[in-house]
């Protein structure tokens, strides 16, 4: 059955290794607010196929210049390996308070101009424990302009159980520290934002070598 | 018997030291210090001498940050037994409390600190960040200036006040936190790239001029910080781009912003020698730098 024949108009799919970097980044650093970028290798039109992520920051999200740089370097990855931005992420570090800051709603805003079903993702600190039956997420979409609560049933996590528990195992191995946000780029430029090993342990984790599809 | 109890001792030394090091950097790797701290106290406690006891407090801290309630009360109690009535071991009680969400009787434990010791700071300074943890912004920022009007000197207190006016948006206070923190840390590059990066955020002409200048200030006193390489480049690229600027200015920032992409350049050639992985973030780079440089001139 192909998913994508299912996926209508306004319906959001999640990747595995969207979910699980996003996810480990606010696992990292528990006790700031976290931030990223929503890709897609999907062209444009229909549904949103989020199929990866890029961390972000965390420090000093509303200040603008290393959030301008992000998205400008962002950007000129994206033309030159076929993806596009489609949304935001964050999670904030008061975890009982899971609703969008004002400079979420700003980024998500400059986001949505370039990309019209652009999605704006908040990460649900409380409901992070790793027997959690649902993704702790919460989504929001743009509604004339204003962003308003995405309906649960049209945000699709491919093998939700699985990915939980690669998220789970990454955890556990310590493996989260492989991690890079841009934050942690511009403090040692050697590591790599893209974070193209990490990308490799989850796929291998994924794969179906390892009983999954 | 002797040789065996010197080859224990010369095994704790390592682990022992680790956590003073720790101490004394502030560093706030709990997983590590627990892991650590946990084995030393358990297997070892009755070689570690008097150092146990600055060793329970600094497990027990980072036993509240991991969650491991377990390990932090017996910490707790180990410090209660030694040093009863302490204030020290009373503030780290009300840390249990807070991180068990009991917000409450955190607080009621700091205040009766307070009561007996007015000038105990950092009971003051846990009830703020019980504030911070609930969520209650404005009034964590209230007391913090309060604190701040009694005790002048706490730059921990005038960061923490930054990072809040920061968060909500109050630029131009959080600017005015920094300069108290660049007056009294002249070579401190950080309080300068930060005070550049708020003057950016603030915006309009005026404030990317006082921005550049930072962040070149910034690189002066640590030619290595990258944020404040980036955010020269572009401060200067912005203030050229503007049609406000006369030609004398307008020339002068092309020049500052060619001289960051150059270094910046550099570095992202440096740091992609020898390492495959970090090729993608080599060529954004190149490619942006390439494509502002059009839109400047």
């Amino acid at each position: 059955m192909s998913w994508r024949r299912w996926l209508a108009m306004g319906e959001v799919e999640l990747s595995c290794l969207a979910y699980v970097k996003m996810y480990l980044h606010a696992c990292l650093f528990p006790r700031c607010s976290v931030n990223g970028l929503l890709l897609s290798s999907s062209p444009a039109g229909g549904a949103v196929c989020v199929t990866d992520c890029v961390p972000l920051l965390h420090t000093h999200l509303p200040l603008a210049p290393i959030t301008q740089l992000a998205l400008t370097q962002v950007d000129v990855w994206c033309a030159q390996t076929q993806q596009r931005i489609v949304g935001y992420y964050q999670a904030n570090a008061c975890v009982s308070d899971s609703s969008p800051t004002p400079c979420a709603l700003k980024i998500a805003d400059k986001i949505a101009e370039q990309c019209n079903n652009a999605v704006l993702l908040m990460i649900d600190g409380g409901k992070m424990s790793p027997d959690y039956r649902v993704p702790p997420i919460v989504m929001y979409e743009r509604k004339d302009t204003r962003w308003t609560l995405k309906d649960k049933h049209t945000i699709m996590l491919r093998q939700w159980e699985e990915t939980r528990d690669i998220a789970s195992q990454l955890l556990d191995s310590g493996d989260h520290s492989l991690l890079v946000d841009f934050d942690s780029h511009l403090d040692d430029i050697t590591r790599d934002w893209t974070n193209q090993k990490l990308n490799a342990k989850i796929a291998e984790l994924a794969s179906p070598a390892n009983g999954n599809v | 018997m002797l040789y065996e109890s010197m080859s224990f001792l010369y095994y704790l030394n390592p682990e022992k030291y680790k956590l003073r090091k720790w101490r004394e950097d502030n560093h706030r790797n709990s997983e590590q210090i627990v892991d650590v701290g946990e084995e030393l106290i358990n297997e070892h406690a009755s070689k570690l001498g008097d150092d146990i006891w600055i060793i329970y407090e600094q497990v027990m801290i980072a036993a509240l940050d991991c969650s491991r309630d377990d390990l932090a009360w017996t910490c707790l109690q180990e410090l209660k037994k030694q040093f009863p009535g302490s204030q020290r071991v009373k503030r780290l009680a009300g840390m249990r409390l807070e991180a068990l969400e009991k917000y409450e009787d955190a607080s009621k434990q700091y205040d009766s600190i307070l009561q007996d010791d007015p000038t105990n700071t950092a009971a003051r300074k846990r009830k703020i960040s019980i504030l911070k943890a609930q969520g209650k912004s404005a009034e964590a920022i209230r007391e913090l200036n309060e604190y701040l009007e009694q005790f002048v000197g706490d730059q921990e207190a005038w960061h923490e006040l930054s990072e809040l006016y920061i968060n909500e948006h109050d630029y131009g206070k959080a600017a005015f936190c920094l300069e108290e923190l660049m007056m009294t840390n002249p070579h401190n590059h950080l309080y300068c790239e930060q005070y550049a990066e708020v003057k950016y955020t603030q915006g309009g002409l005026e404030n990317l001029e006082l921005s550049r200048k930072y962040f070149a200030q910034a690189l002066k006193l640590n030619n290595g910080n990258m944020r404040a390489l980036f955010g020269l480049y572009m401060s200067a690229s912005h203030i050229a781009a503007s049609p406000k600027v006369n030609a004398t200015v307008k020339k002068a920032n092309v020049k500052y912003a060619a001289w960051a992409t150059n270094q910046i350049n550099r570095a992202y050639q440096l740091a992609g020698r020898g390492t495959k992985e970090n090729k993608c973030s080599v060529k954004a780079v190149e490619e942006m730098l390439e494509s502002m440089q059009i839109t400047m001139s």
